[in-house]
């Protein structure tokens, strides 16, 4: 009899385990957004626009236009002045933690890092139109724009993809005289 | 009398049934009101399922070149219209100027655009399901006038 009861308090238990698991393991993931905010305080303008990543991801590879096909952007080195992007990406992905590039300027200061799994680019120009640019790009992503197998292309469909799997990450901030753009990524639907 | 009864009930539930069908694919919602220079109302509340239905009945030339230029892009309203009644609901696109406010957003199955200027507010409300249905007669519409 207490054999059964413990057999049966043993089945409870591993019944009431997989219960409590099943909405961790069956949860859809987290639907995530890519917001773009710009604002002009001088003119009294706003844009704000929030796409969800897991749409941009399935519309992408139906856009057959120009230089992009099936989620993939073909790069002429003609347009690039013969700089190889791929190669430089490649590069900046196989290195270490490390600054890479640093220009200064009279009024200019350019910074090209990696850091913390992520490739980070600061631009300030403190001359007549003063401007700050900040970009981070999780190396993630990079990996995913180099997934394709040809040499002239890169995956934006795979980034996107890697995008909405990395965490929350504001990836561009650019500050002028009068203007503010950031473009971030979370599992917000609004800006709030 | 009972086959009268019978008869009235047929009718009614025909008549249910029929409002339900129409009724199906949601509500499409216009409202307008201007300002200036004088000041009007207008507002519509029809079923959406009239209007891939009133589409149907358009002649294929009168959509001129808008179908055959809606053709190629077919893949990608799909695909957009469909992930957009996958996601919840989210405000797309908000622009604010100087007094104009615009904002389209995704809002319980249908796509909602209000604009808010000076002179007039606009309020639109569409579900996505009529959205996708018209749109795809519009393109069928190409298929018929090339054959």
């Amino acid at each position: 009899m207490r054999k059964g009861l413990r057999s049966l308090a043993a089945v409870c238990l591993s019944a009431a385990m997989v219960a409590g698991m099943a909405p961790t393991v069956l949860a859809a993931p987290a639907e995530r957004y890519l917001h773009i905010k710009v604002d002009d305080p001088s003119k009294g303008e706003s844009v704000n626009v929030n796409v969800p990543l897991s749409m941009a991801e399935k519309i992408l590879p139906t856009v057959n236009k120009g230089s992009l096909h099936n989620g993939h952007v073909t790069i002429g080195k003609a347009d690039l002045n013969d700089v190889d992007v791929r190669a430089i990406l490649d590069a900046l992905r196989t290195a270490q933690d490390n600054e890479f590039v640093t220009v200064k300027e009279k009024d200019q200061e350019v910074r090209v890092a990696k850091s913390n799994g992520n490739i980070i680019v600061h631009v300030r120009d403190s001359g007549k139109e003063s401007q700050k640019v900040d970009v981070t790009v999780p190396m993630k992503v990079v990996d995913a724009l180099l997934s394709t197998a040809k040499e002239n292309e890169l995956d934006v469909a795979a980034a996107l993809r890697a995008l909405s799997d990395a965490g929350d990450a504001l990836l561009v901030t650019v500050q002028d005289a009068t203007q503010h753009v950031r473009i971030w990524v979370d599992s917000r639907n609004t800006q709030d | 009398m009972i086959v009268l009864g019978k008869v009235a009930l047929g009718v009614a539930g025909v008549a249910a049934a029929g409002v339900g069908l129409i009724c199906s694919e949601g509500m499409i919602e216009v409202k307008v009101v201007e300002r200036q220079p004088e000041a009007h109302h207008v507002y519509v509340l029809a079923p959406a399922a009239v209007v891939p239905m009133a589409v149907h009945f358009i002649p294929s030339h009168e959509f001129g070149h808008a179908s055959a230029e809606l053709l190629p892009w077919m893949p990608t309203i799909r695909a957009a219209l469909d992930q957009l009644r996958e996601v919840d609901d989210v405000t797309l696109v908000d622009v604010t100027e100087p007094g104009q406010h615009v904002v389209v957003a995704k809002k319980g199955g249908s796509v909602v655009v209000d604009v808010n200027d000076r002179d007039e507010t606009v309020h639109v409300s569409a579900p996505i399901r009529a959205i996708s249905s018209t749109i795809e007669q519009v393109a069928a519409a190409s298929h018929d006038s090339l054959n």
